[in-house]
C-alpha cells in the first residue's frame, strides 16, 4: 500500500518509521533540505523535497496510486490544502490531517465527505491535554490509557522502596488485591522493558503498567506507592498557556478545580484572562522561583509545565518539587527525555506527538482483525484481535498455552463481559482478546493466533 | 427646546399660571421622570393629563434610541458598554442601519404599550387610566391620573402588572428584540439583567423583612408593597402603591440607595444604570484581586468579554460626576430651606428621574410647595440625568465652543 506523509516532524517521521518496518511503500514529503538529508540516512522511505500544498510536488510524490495521505506538517492550511488536492486530483480514499486551530475545529463542516472529507484529525495539543486530564484523574498514576472502550484501564504507576510489594514476585500479587484482579503487562527497570512472568521479581524504582477494570483503576496507585493521603488533584498550577495549557485550564476550571495557569507572553495572558472565568492568570516567568513562592506553590497538589520549551519543562517541575508540590507533570517530546525523566524526579511525562502517533495508528488499525496500540515509548505494543477457531489459544486453560516469553494476555472479552484472565480461564472462539508484547515477539504472538498481519 | 414647547399646553390652558411649574410639569414628562406639582390631578381635563402622559411615552421611546442608537457611537461615560450589549443588534447583518434599528425599537415598544394596556383594561381600569398607566409603566415615568397614585386603586392584579411592566421596560430594549429572535436565554445570559434582577429580589426581601419586624400595615401583603415600591424606585418610575414616607428608616434607605441604580443600559430608565454599578463592582474586586495576585491578568469582563480600560474609566468617572451633581444641587436645596431628607431624596430622585422622592415631597405629597429656584434646580436635574449628565455639561467647556 502506498501512503503518501506529508511534513517530517516527529509525528510524520515517527510514523513513516513505523510503516516502513511493516513494509509499506511509504513518500514522505518535507520542505525542509536539512530534515531531507537527515532522514536520508535513517529511513528507508522515498524523500521529496517541496511544499506539500503544491499539486506538482503531489503528483511527482504519485498521489495517483496513494491509498492514504497524512498531512501533518506544522500548518493547518498546508495539511487542508493538501488533503483537498488528494480529494479532488486522484480522491485519495483515506485523508488524516493534523489541525490544531481551534477556530477550525469550531466550525467541523469544512472536514466533511463534500468539502475535504477528511477521515480523522488529529491535534496533538488537545490529545496531550486529554491525556493529561486521563492521568490526574488517578492520584499516583504515572500513565492511564483506555481499553476496550473505556472498560478497562491501563495505568502505570512507579513502585515505591516502602511499598510492600517491593521484592514480591508478580503471581504473589492476587493477595494483596481484595476486588477483582489487576495484572501486571509490563515493566520498566531502566531501559530494559519486562513482560513478566509469575516468577518475575519486582523491584522498587519500577515502572509498572497494570491493566484493571475502570472502576478500580483510581486504587491502584496506592498499592504500589504508599499515597495513602494523596488527594485527587484539586489546586492545581500550569506553567505555560499554549494550547495545551489552555485546553488543559479550561476543561479543569470547568471541573471545579482551582487553577493558576503562569504565561510568559503579555498578549497571550490577556487572551487567556478573557477566556478563562474562574482561573487565575498570571503574567510572568514558570521557572521564576520567587513568582512560584509568591503564588504559594508549597500549597498546590499538582504542578503541569507545558511550554513550549521541554527542557524548562523538566526543570520548572523539579524545581516544583524541590518547592513543596506533591505531583508534577511535564510535557516532553525527545524520546531520550521520555525514559529517563521518570528517574530524576518527574512524576509524568506526557507526549503531544507520540500520544498522536499512537492516537493516528489506533485510527487506521480500528476495525481490522488485529488492532495495535503503541504504548509508552514504542516499548510495549497492545494488540486487539478475535481469536479463532484455528488458533492455539483456544479451547484450554491459559496457563497451558506455550506463549512466547515477551507477551502477555491482558484480558479477555466474552460477548458484553470483560474478564482479567487467570491461569484457569479457558479462550473460546470468537472472543477478543488483548495481547501486550515486546515489538520483537509480534511475529511470535502472530503465529500463535494463526492471523497475518493484515492491518488495513 | 422640547421642554418650552411640552410646557405650553399647561401654560396657555391656565392649568399651571406660573411658567416655573409648567416647565417643571413638562421636563418631569419628558424626562420620563413623573415628579408633580399638579395638586387636584383627578379634577383636570383629560386633554391635559393625555398630553402629560403623552410627553413620558414619547420621552422614554427618545431615550431608548438615544441610548441605543447614539450614545454608543459618543462613547460617552463608558457607553461603549452599550455596543457589547447591542450586538446582537448592530452587529447582526440582517440590521445593520441605525434607521432600521430605530424603526424595530419603536415597534416593540409600541407593542409593549399596547399589551399593557389591553392587560390593564381586563384588570378592570377604565380605558383612560389604562392608557395613562401604561404609557406611564413602560415608560417608567410614572405620571398617574390619580392624586394618590396608585394606591388609589388597591388592586393587588393591577399592581403586579405594572411591576411586570415596569420591569419590562426597565430591561434594555436590545434584549427584548433579542428576546423576539433567540428566546427567553437572551435574557438570562445578560450579566446586568441578573444583576438588576438580584436588586431587585433582594431589596424586596430586605425590606419586607424589615417592615414585618417592625409590625407595619399597609395594603395587606407585605411582600406586594414592598415588590411595588421597589420596583418602582429602581425601574425609575415613581409610581406609589403606599405612603413609603412613613416606612422605617432602614426601608428607606435601601429606597434612598436604589434611586442611584436605575434599570438596564438601552431602557427607559434614569439614574446610573445597573451595569454601571456592575462594572464598578466588578472593578473593586478586581483590584482587590490584584493585591493578592501582584502578577495576575485580570481585566473586568461583561457578559464574557473583556472590558477595555477605557471603558472602565469612563463608568468610573461618570458614576463620579453623577455624585457630583447630586450633592451640588442637594446643596443648593437645602439652600431653599428644605430640610435634609427631603433635599437629599429630592435631588437623587430628579437627577435619576424617578419622580417622587422621601420627607416632603414624598409619594403620597407633591413638589407644588417647593420654592421657584428648588424647582429650577430639579428641572436641570431631571434634564442632566436623562442626557447621561456628559452630553449637558460639555456644554459649558469652552474647549467645546472654540471647536
Amino acid at each position: 500500500m502506498k501512503i503518501i506523509i506529508i511534513g517530517a516532524g516527529v509525528v510524520g517521521r515517527t510514523i513513516a518509521k513505523k510503516f516502513s518496518d511493516e513494509g509499506q511503500d511509504i513518500v514522505v514529503i518535507e520542505k525542509d533540505e536539512r530534515i531531507i538529508k537527515e532522514l536520508q540516512e535513517s529511513l528507508d522511505v522515498q524523500l521529496i523535497q517541496g511544499s506539500g500544498s503544491s499539486p506538482e510536488v503531489l503528483a511527482r510524490a504519485g498521489i495517483e496510486q496513494a491509498e492514504m495521505v497524512i498531512a501533518v506538517t506544522n500548518s493547518d492550511e498546508v495539511n487542508m490544502v493538501a488533503c483537498l488536492i488528494a480529494e479532488t486530483q486522484s480522491r485519495v480514499p483515506k485523508k488524516i490531517a493534523r489541525i490544531r486551530n481551534p477556530d477550525y475545529l469550531n466550525y467541523t463542516e469544512i472536514f466533511e465527505r463534500d468539502y475535504l472529507d477528511l477521515d480523522f484529525i488529529i491535534n496533538p495539543e488537545k490529545v496531550a491535554a486529554d491525556r493529561i486530564l486521563k492521568i490526574l484523574d488517578t492520584p499516583g498514576a504515572i500513565d492511564v490509557m483506555d481499553f476496550i472502550d473505556g472498560k478497562l484501564k491501563l495505568v502505570g504507576v512507579k513502585l515505591s522502596p516502602d511499598s510492600e510489594l517491593a521484592g514480591k514476585k508478580a503471581r504473589e500479587l492476587g493477595a494483596f488485591f481484595v476486588n477483582g484482579n489487576v495484572i501486571i503487562i509490563a515493566i520498566y527497570r531502566g531501559s530494559q522493558t519486562i513482560i513478566p512472568q509469575g516468577k518475575t521479581v519486582l523491584e522498587a524504582g519500577d515502572l509498572i503498567f497494570t491493566i484493571a477494570h475502570s472502576r478500580e483503576a483510581s486504587s491502584i496507585p496506592r498499592l504500589f506507592n504508599n499515597i495513602a493521603n494523596e488527594k485527587t488533584a484539586h489546586k492545581i498550577m500550569i506553567i505555560g498557556g499554549g494550547d495545551v495549557g489552555f485546553f488543559l485550564a479550561e476543561a479543569l476550571e470547568g471541573k471545579g478545580h482551582l487553577i493558576k495557569i503562569i504565561e510568559k507572553n503579555e498578549a497571550r495572558c490577556e487572551f487567556l484572562a478573557e477566556k478563562l472565568d474562574k482561573a487565575i492568570v498570571i503574567s510572568g516567568d514558570g521557572t521564576d522561583q520567587s513568582l512560584l513562592k509568591e503564588e504559594n506553590i508549597h500549597d498546590l497538589d499538582t504542578f503541569i509545565a507545558v511550554t513550549n520549551d521541554e527542557e524548562a519543562n523538566i526543570l520548572t517541575s523539579l524545581l516544583s518539587k524541590r518547592l513543596g508540590a506533591h505531583r508534577s507533570v511535564a510535557l516532553i517530546d525527545k524520546p531520550e527525555y521520555l525514559s529517563m525523566v521518570s528517574t530524576i524526579g518527574v512524576d509524568v511525562a506526557v507526549s503531544p506527538r507520540l500520544a498522536s502517533v499512537s492516537d493516528i495508528l489506533q485510527f487506521i488499525r480500528k476495525g481490522k482483525v488485529l488492532a495495535v496500540k503503541t504504548l509508552m515509548e514504542e516499548r510495549v505494543e497492545a494488540m486487539e484481535t478475535i481469536a479463532m477457531e484455528t488458533s492455539d489459544i483456544v479451547g484450554i486453560p491459559i496457563k497451558n498455552i506455550k506463549f512466547p516469553m515477551g507477551a502477555i494476555i491482558g484480558a479477555v472479552v466474552k460477548g458484553e463481559e470483560v474478564i482479567l484472565p487467570t491461569g484457569e480461564t479457558t479462550i473460546e472462539a470468537g472472543d477478543k482478546v488483548v495481547i501486550f508484547t515486546l515489538p520483537k515477539t509480534i511475529p511470535q504472538v502472530e503465529k500463535l493466533l494463526m492471523v497475518k498481519p493484515e492491518f488495513f | 427646546m422640547r421642554v418650552f414647547f411640552s410646557a405650553l399646553p399647561y401654560y396657555i390652558s391656565g392649568v399651571l399660571p406660573s411658567l416655573t411649574d409648567a416647565v417643571f410639569e413638562a421636563s418631569s414628562g419628558i424626562t420620563t421622570t413623573g415628579a408633580s406639582v399638579l395638586t387636584q390631578i383627578d379634577n383636570l381635563p383629560h386633554g391635559i393629563l393625555f398630553w402629560r402622559s403623552m410627553t413620558h411615552w414619547l420621552g422614554g421611546i427618545g431615550i431608548v434610541l438615544f441610548s441605543v442608537a447614539i450614545l454608543p457611537l459618543l462613547g460617552i461615560g463608558g457607553m461603549q458598554l452599550y455596543k457589547a450589549e447591542a450586538s446582537s443588534i448592530t452587529g447582526d447583518k440582517f440590521v445593520p442601519r441605525i434607521k432600521d434599528m430605530a424603526k424595530i425599537l419603536v415597534k416593540v415598544y409600541l407593542f409593549l404599550s399596547f399589551v399593557m394596556m389591553v392587560l390593564l383594561l381586563i384588570s378592570g381600569m377604565g380605558l383612560f387610566d389604562a392608557f395613562v398607566h401604561a404609557v406611564g409603566s413602560i415608560s417608567t415615568g410614572g405620571f398617574s391620573n390619580q392624586n394618590t397614585s396608585m394606591a388609589y386603586y388597591n388592586n393587588a392584579l393591577m399592581e403586579w402588572l405594572i411591576i411586570i411592566f415596569m420591569f419590562v421596560g426597565a430591561t434594555s430594549f436590545n434584549l427584548h428584540y433579542d428576546f423576539y429572535k433567540k428566546g427567553i436565554k437572551s435574557y438570562l445570559k445578560s450579566e446586568e439583567f441578573r444583576f438588576f434582577f438580584f436588586i431587585l429580589l433582594a431589596s424586596t426581601v430586605l425590606i419586607a423583612i424589615n417592615l414585618k419586624v417592625t409590625g407595619y400595615v399597609g395594603s395587606g401583603s407585605i411582600i406586594r408593597d414592598s415588590a411595588f415600591q421597589v420596583t418602582s424606585i429602581t425601574t425609575t418610575t415613581g409610581y406609589s402603591s403606599v405612603d413609603y414616607a412613613r416606612w422605617p428608616a432602614f426601608s428607606q434607605l435601601i429606597l434612598l440607595i436604589l434611586m442611584f441604580v436605575g434599570g438596564c443600559a438601552g431602557s427607559t430608565t434614569g439614574a446610573i444604570k445597573s451595569v454601571r454599578i456592575l462594572v464598578l463592582f466588578k472593578f473593586i474586586y478586581k483590584e482587590l484581586y490584584r493585591l493578592i495576585h501582584p502578577h495576575a491578568v485580570a481585566p473586568v469582563k461583561l457578559n464574557g468579554r473583556v472590558l477595555s480600560p477605557e471603558i472602565v474609566k469612563g463608568v468610573a468617572g461618570y458614576t463620579v460626576v453623577f455624585f457630583l451633581v447630586f450633592v451640588v444641587s442637594a446643596l443648593l436645596l437645602t439652600m431653599t430651606g428644605m430640610d435634609l431628607v427631603t433635599a437629599i431624596s429630592s435631588a437623587a430622585a430628579s437627577l435619576g428621574n424617578i419622580g417622587p422622592a422621601l420627607g416632603a415631597t414624598g409619594p403620597m405629597a407633591n413638589f407644588a410647595e417647593l420654592h421657584d429656584f428648588a424647582k429650577w434646580v430639579l428641572i436641570i436635574n431631571m434634564i442632566l440625568g436623562r442626557l447621561e449628565i456628559y452630553t449637558l455639561l460639555i456644554l459649558f467647556i469652552p474647549a467645546f465652543w472654540r471647536g
